[in-house]
């Protein structure tokens, strides 16, 4: 019924076109004019934002200027040459994101890891364990850097814990020495994405094949023997894509940095999240942050590739 | 304090008629003059409905003049609604405003609210979308121009000339009118008094031992200080760590030190920029106001450099410093005895200043404020101005600011009268804050101040942390507002510049190299 409903419909559909552009109607396929509605709905949210930026990218436009973005002075290249030679902010801020990216990522993953496999044997209160485990993730990021900056106040609990400690005052600058407040930042990231890791990572070791594993340990594998020689093996696509995740998600910190430090003492905290959100919400340089973008886009995905590519290779060798 | 002004500050001491003649006559003129300023280079009007605010006070009020014109637009018009995009914390001072607003004309008031620092950036989003989804804006004064500048807000210049919002306030004068303008077109209608003030421990200050002390180690009197030395020296002396005694709680977090820096430079008797935008910044006084500003954060709340302004309330509200630095919303903080330890315990003075040829004075500073704005793209422009005169007419005004959690601090005379306000924010408060209000010299307003003031900040707090020394900073800062003069356009900003500057106190104008 179904059937016959739809052949209908594509021949009235032919037909009804088939005065306008008979040619272009024969050629596409009915399945495709179904997803036409999806594609505007894709082009409208996806591409026109996307193409907009790049030619904002290429221009000088504010919403200060009082001029429509599409009329605005064309500049070429201008702001990529500017962003990449003569803003130093700019690579600052960059280098310090690939570091937080790469130190926040290792931690969460070794972490994540480790718990995981801690809970690959069962125990009592497993299951209310793990649910204990992954709250961190379920509680708004701005609501869990706030409470890290009330922790790590200079009269916080966390001073207070060191007092307690070493016996005496102490009181550690962690918000406002520019060598030590990327620590809070780091520390909110990690204690709020790394159950992410470790559930993303569980799944991995649940999924295993239990054959070998069993038959590992029935030939007296070792405890190291079995995670360095099957179970590592075995879920690195999972470690890898969990990488991949998190290295993209932490690449837009924000929320930490702008409630902890934003971006202080002076820059020394200022990661890209924060400085396109001073130069576009604060100066509003639009069309700069634009530039920004890409650039930062194709950083990332250099990054990803990066990461990716001994996983391509072995699923090259695979085949 | 009053005796000390009255024999050593050029800030002439403050009376309700010196004042009020002050305010009016002396706004007029100086909005001539900057006026005058941006025609010769701009080739833009001055404020035509100034006149007719020098006309005869007539039995109509601004109030009753919106309300009347609101009728009579409703008459033609079928818009019932108007909505208002506003900073987070506001709706309590502007809620009885708008319910008196319907109640007299039928128009439902719906609100917006986004967050307190975003207003600006969700303002200016409308520049792109134009959706017209909001009529009314109350953005941070100093997002003024920009705003102006994007176009996306109406110039209320001659609806102001048709409705006189000025006509029929006498005994109720705005005290701090310029923050309305841009190039002298009036955008928008300030709200709230946000003259930066100092807090003083008045129990510490006037302690019998304490100033026999302080007199023998520093040889002159402990009390209210008029400039930057003399709070200094109270700073240092006062600091107690050993007894959880700091001697200030004065910011110098991202965001906020800049401001206290501002102050200090002006003290040292300096413009920003010279007449040709040049920065002024890095040069001597300004470096010395840096070193001096930052030598004495040590004696400062363990907080200094990371609290944000809740935090600082409540530092200074343990009552574990000597001196803060805020505006009337900390005075509400601290005036409240359910909140403070410091309630009763107050002294207040303006933001000190220097010593120019022998002379002190203080340098009172305004660095906030919220102006309703109305949206170009909106469908009833008339009827959201006649709403903004509204608020702004004194005796709704006065509704606003009676409200204790709100934020908006007077900005009229005849706020300094009213017994509710005076109940919140007590007298001896009061007296300083109009004291402050009527001589406070403008924030920097310019297009591209977020950029300006933010460059600025950071420096400063990268100097305060030892990353940078105050020259490098400073240096860097006058590089980067090269930068951003060159961007936005030099000869527009300098017809600004000469429109900001023509509304500086003259007292402390006539200081200012």
């Amino acid at each position: 019924m179904k059937a016959t409903v739809a052949a209908n419909s594509t021949r009235n559909v032919e037909a009804q076109a088939e005065g306008i552009r008979p040619t272009l109607v024969q050629h596409i396929p009915f399945a495709v004019w179904l997803i036409v509605p999806a594609e505007i709905v894709l082009l409208s949210v996806v591409v026109f934002p996307t193409l907009m930026s790049l030619w904002l990218s290429l221009t000088s436009w504010t919403p200060t200027s009082g001029v429509n973005w599409w009329q605005a002075e064309f500049q070429w290249l201008a702001n990529y040459v500017q962003l990449l030679f003569g803003d130093e902010r700019f690579r600052a801020a960059l280098l310090r994101t690939l570091l937080i990216v790469v130190v926040g990522v290792a931690a969460e993953i070794s972490i994540g890891l480790s718990l995981a496999l801690l809970f690959f044997d069962d125990f009592p209160w497993k299951k209310i364990a793990i649910s204990a485990i992954i709250l961190p993730m379920m509680i708004v990021p701005v609501d869990a850097a706030n409470a890290f900056f009330m922790l790590f106040r200079d009269v916080g609990p966390v001073n207070q814990l060191v007092r307690i400690l070493v016996g005496h005052p102490v009181r550690f600058a962690w918000l406002s020495d520019s060598n030590l407040a990327i620590v809070p930042i780091l520390l909110v990231e990690i204690w709020q994405w790394t159950p992410l890791m470790f559930l993303m990572l569980l799944t991995g070791l649940m999924a295993l094949p239990q054959n070998q594993l069993r038959a590992a340990v029935a030939l007296g594998a070792s405890r190291w023997q079995l995670f360095r020689r099957i179970i590592l093996p075995l879920i690195a696509p999972v470690v890898v894509l969990s990488l991949v995740i998190r290295s993209v998600e932490i690449f837009k910190i924000f929320d930490p940095v702008y409630i902890l430090t934003r971006g202080g003492p002076g820059t020394s905290t200022e990661t890209l999240s924060m400085w396109m959100y001073d130069n576009g919400f604060v100066y509003f340089r639009i069309a700069y942050v634009a530039a920004a973008g890409f650039l930062v886009l194709l950083v990332v995905l250099a990054y990803v590739l990066l990461i990716l590519r001994p996983l391509s290779r072995r699923t090259a060798a695979e085949r | 304090m009053r005796k000390e002004s009255k024999r050593s500050t050029v800030v002439p001491e403050h009376t309700v008629s010196r004042g009020d003649m002050l305010d009016r006559r002396t706004f007029i003129k100086r909005t001539t003059k900057g006026a005058a300023a941006v025609a010769a280079s701009t080739a833009v009007g001055g404020m035509p409905w100034v006149t007719s605010a020098m006309a005869a006070v007539s039995q109509d009020t601004p109030d009753a003049r919106a309300i009347a014109g609101a009728k009579a637009l409703l008459g033609r018009r079928q818009v019932r609604q108007l909505t208002i995009l506003e900073p987070s914390g506001s709706l309590g001072d502007i809620v009885p405003v708008a319910k008196e607003w319907t109640r007299l004309t039928g128009v439902e008031i719906k609100y917006i609210e986004v967050p307190l620092l975003e207003i600006a950036q969700r303002v200016l989003q409308e520049a792109v979308a134009r959706t017209g989804a909001w009529d009314l804006a109350l953005p941070a004064s100093f997002a003024l121009p920009d705003i102006a500048e994007s176009g996306v807000v109406v110039d209320l210049t001659d609806l102001a000339q048709k409705y006189r919002p000025d006509d029929g306030v006498a005994g109720c004068q705005m005290l701090y009118p310029i923050a309305n303008y841009y190039k002298g077109r009036l955008y928008g209608f300030g709200t709230d008094g946000d003259t930066y003030m100092m807090f003083y421990r008045k129990d510490l200050l006037e302690d019998a031992q304490e100033q026999t002390r302080f007199q023998q180690e520093h040889g002159y009197k402990l009390a209210i200080p008029e400039t930057w030395e003399e709070l200094d020296a109270q700073v240092k002396y006062f600091h107690r760590p050993d007894k959880n005694l700091y001697g200030g709680a004065l910011f110098r977090s991202r965001g906020f030190i800049a401001w206290e820096w501002n102050i200090r430079f002006h003290g040292k008797g300096r413009w920003l920029f010279d007449d040709n935008m040049k920065p002024q910044i890095n040069s001597e006084a300004g470096v010395k106001a840096a070193e001096e500003m930052l030598a004495i954060t040590k004696y400062l709340d363990p907080g200094a450099r990371s609290n944000g302004l809740f935090e600082n309330f409540e530092a200074y509200g343990s009552g574990r410093s000597y001196c803060n630095i805020g505006w009337g919303g900390s005075q509400k903080y601290f005036w409240d005895p359910k909140k403070s330890k410091v309630y009763g315990k107050l002294a207040w003075g303006m933001a000190p200043g220097g010593k120019v040829n022998g002379k002190k004075f203080y340098a009172p500073y305004f660095n906030w404020g919220w102006n309703y704005v109305v949206n170009r793209y909106s469908r009833a422009p008339e009827l959201a101005y006649l709403f903004a005169q509204f608020a702004y007419s004194p005796k709704m005004s006065t509704q606003a600011v009676r409200f204790r959690g709100g934020y908006f601090d007077p900005f009229r005379t005849c706020h300094y009268t009213d017994p509710v306000i005076r109940e919140i924010y007590g007298d001896g408060f009061l007296a300083v804050h109009r004291q402050s209000m009527t001589h406070n010299f403008p924030d920097l307003y310019l297009k591209g101040h977020g950029e300006y003031w933010d460059v600025l900040d950071a420096n400063l707090q990268s100097a305060d942390v030892g990353k940078k020394t105050p020259k490098q900073a400073l240096d860097e800062t006058a590089a980067a507002w090269e930068k951003i003069t060159n961007r936005v356009g030099r000869e527009k900003q300098i017809a600004q510049w000469r429109f900001v500057k023509a509304h500086y106190p003259p007292e402390l104008a006539k200081i200012l190299a």
